[in-house]
């Protein structure tokens, strides 16, 4: 049966179906997510359709720091995922509660009451950010249906950077993008 | 029937998607990630008093200090980057990249602290007597 | 007499199984899905998804994991989206792409209500779901079902009944009338509806009634109904091809015709998809009983007029 869960595999990493969980978020990020679904970034490259029910997706998608209020929507929905699933928190604010941080009506990080695999930070991330974590969240979900250890991050980061010019740790390399020149005929 | 001629030209215009993995640019002023220089840094904690979402973490200690940056908590304000009267602070035109574990992306340094400049004494003036400058004429 | 029926028996488990049966169908269901979604999403200026995509979403659906179902209304869930399949996949088989093999007299009446099942199963699978929105769906999806059907079947019987005939096949081999060509006019209208495309897709509208009728479903029972829409897409757009298609002597050229015509209504009806935004549910019915019942009615009526004159 190896064939079939290679196949099993491709077919997980290639068809991520998303639901979106709005937990008390500005929208900003809701925004950025309906973005990415944007013919700029097109997420249906990737084979990703943002579905009406939970029951049909794969991957859930949280935005937003996580209120009291819904809390049990959260439990509620992250148990109608079937399947092997995937949790990806967009924002800062599921991860950390961001700027809300002592809040009484919250209710700590995400990661406090469902597993989390996938967290994209920015205050709202940018679309293409978003877009690199699902397709992480869809390699991570193909290596739990078939029980594959999963490999680290490597993705390069965007922009120009300091270009070294101070001590920090952080590398940073420019990443052209070659379709952004050939579609600029449009901008 | 101008949606007509909009598909048509859509159609025959190219997609003006970036394939993935490719990334747009980011503009020159982005406001990304926040970078510290530790040979800038008077250890004055502004900017940590400053921050809106307490991603900045500034504990001392003996003869030393320890600056922490946690990027997940941060909301990329740039009131720490205003504050800073040394300018060790400034921020990256990059975005954050995404992460799988909570803090992983937390940098912290320790620095040692300078010892205070020595004050400026005034050098003596020498006085100029007026029989002295008499004399001379 | 015995071979007689045995080569019919034959035939039919040809037409059923191999071609424009299963083996023909769900490739070409897939090919027209992804036609479809490459088609609108080139048309609204992005790339679609790559070309191995349906066939990506049906293997993985295979391999999610079973919702647990018990109780009477439970087995019925899980019988609904067989049902459908099946009767798909045997309006597929009977389409008269080869109009000279197979066939009998009376198998369009069969078509038409083979082609009605899968919404049908839809509506009564959004009903057993017990929930609330699987019920909104189910509900509208039956008033736009009532009223696209009688338009649609309207305009069928009305061609038949012009020819004094019911079999698919001498439908399929008949010479183009103006009488013909109504009809197909017609029947492309109700397709959009049928096919749940825009401007007709409330039914199973997102972020409105979290997916309509199939809200409760997951797993393999989802890839069943996935599977079921694309062979409703060969079943209806293979129905107009074989009106459309001239009829030649050799089966393999006949065979591609029909392929090429289906191909471009595909196209058609992505355009209209992707130049069109969803109607309301009061919107929709108007169109249907307002705008094109008068033109359905107009036909049988002459249809009639002219059988009573002859």
């Amino acid at each position: 049966m190896k064939l079939w869960d290679k196949l099993m595999c491709t077919c997980r990493r290639r068809s991520p179906w998303l639901f979106h969980l709005n937990t008390g978020s500005c929208n900003g990020c809701d925004i950025e997510l309906v973005a990415a679904m944007t013919p700029r970034y097109d997420a249906e490259q990737l084979g990703v359709r943002l579905e009406g029910s939970p029951r049909h997706a794969d991957i859930l998608v949280v935005t937003g720091p996580v209120t009291h209020n819904s809390l049990e929507a959260i439990k509620t929905v992250y148990g109608q995922v079937y399947g092997p699933k995937a949790v990806v928190a967009i924002g800062s604010c599921p991860a950390t509660t961001n700027v809300f941080i002592d809040s009484r009506t919250l209710d700590g990080p995400l990661n406090k009451h469902i597993p989390v695999d996938v967290f994209v930070p920015g205050c709202p991330p940018r679309p293409d950010a978003i877009l690199q974590g699902v397709a992480k969240a869809a390699e991570i979900l193909a290596a739990r249906g078939n029980n594959l250890p999963v490999e680290p991050v490597v993705m390069p980061l965007v922009g120009p950077g300091c270009g070294g010019a101070c001590a920090c740790g952080n590398v940073t390399q420019s990443v052209e993008s070659n379709a952004a020149e050939s579609g600029a005929g449009h901008e | 029937m101008k949606i007509l001629s909009m598909l048509w030209r859509n159609l025959w215009g190219g997609s003006r998607t970036l394939l993935f993995p490719a990334r747009p640019k980011v503009s020159e002023h982005y406001r990304g990630l926040v970078c510290f220089d530790p040979t800038l840094c008077s250890g004055c904690a502004i900017c940590k008093m400053r921050c809106t979402a307490r991603a900045i973490e500034f504990k001392t200690g003996k003869g030393k200090f320890t600056w922490s940056y946690n990027p997940g908590q941060c909301t990329f304000c740039g009131r720490c980057v205003e504050g800073c009267k040394t300018h060790a602070l400034h921020q990256d035109s990059a975005c954050p990249p995404i992460y799988l574990t909570p803090g992983e992306l937390s940098t912290s340094y320790t620095v040692a602290r300078r010892p205070p400049a020595p004050r400026h004494v005034a050098a003596a003036v020498e006085t100029v007597s007026k029989k002295d400058s008499g004399e001379a004429q | 007499m015995n071979s007689l029926i045995h080569s019919s028996l034959v035939t039919a488990l040809a037409r059923l199984l191999i071609f424009p049966g299963l083996l023909f169908a769900v490739p070409a269901a897939w090919f027209f899905l992804w036609v479809e979604r490459k088609a609108v999403a080139r048309m609204q200026g992005r790339i679609g998804p790559p070309f191995m995509q349906p066939f990506f979403d049906l293997v993985k659906l295979l391999g999610k994991s079973t919702p647990p179902r018990s109780g009477v209304s439970g087995a019925m869930m899980k019988a609904w989206p067989l049902i459908a399949v099946s009767a798909a996949a045997g309006a597929v088989g009977l389409l008269p792409v080869l109009p000279a093999r197979g066939g009998f007299e009376g198998d369009l009446i069969l078509l038409l209500a083979l082609l009605e099942v899968p919404s049908m199963c839809m509506i009564a699978a959004g009903f057993s779901s017990r929930s609330i929105f699987g019920e909104i769906g189910s509900a509208r999806e039956a008033v736009l079902s009532v009223s696209y059907n009688i338009v649609f079947l309207l305009a069928i019987l009305s061609i038949a009944a012009a020819q004094h005939t019911l079999s698919l096949s001498a439908l399929a081999l008949l010479p183009p009338s103006l009488m013909r060509s109504l009809g197909i006019a017609a029947i492309l209208i109700c397709l959009p509806a049928k096919l749940h495309l825009n401007p007709f897709s409330l039914p199973n509208a997102e972020q409105e009634i979290y997916s309509g009728p199939l809200t409760e479903y997951a797993g393999p029972e989802l890839a069943l109904w996935e599977l079921s829409h694309g062979l409703e897409w060969v079943a209806a757009t293979g129905l107009v091809a074989t009106l459309l298609a001239p009829p030649v002597a050799m089966w393999w050229v006949g065979a591609l015709i029909f392929v090429a015509i289906s191909f471009v209504i595909v196209l058609l009806l992505s355009i209209v998809a992707a130049a069109t935004a969803r109607l309301q549910i009061d919107t929709a019915v108007r169109f249907y009983w307002q705008c094109t019942l008068i033109f359905a009615v107009l036909a049988i009526a002459s249809t009639l007029f002219a059988r009573w004159r002859a």
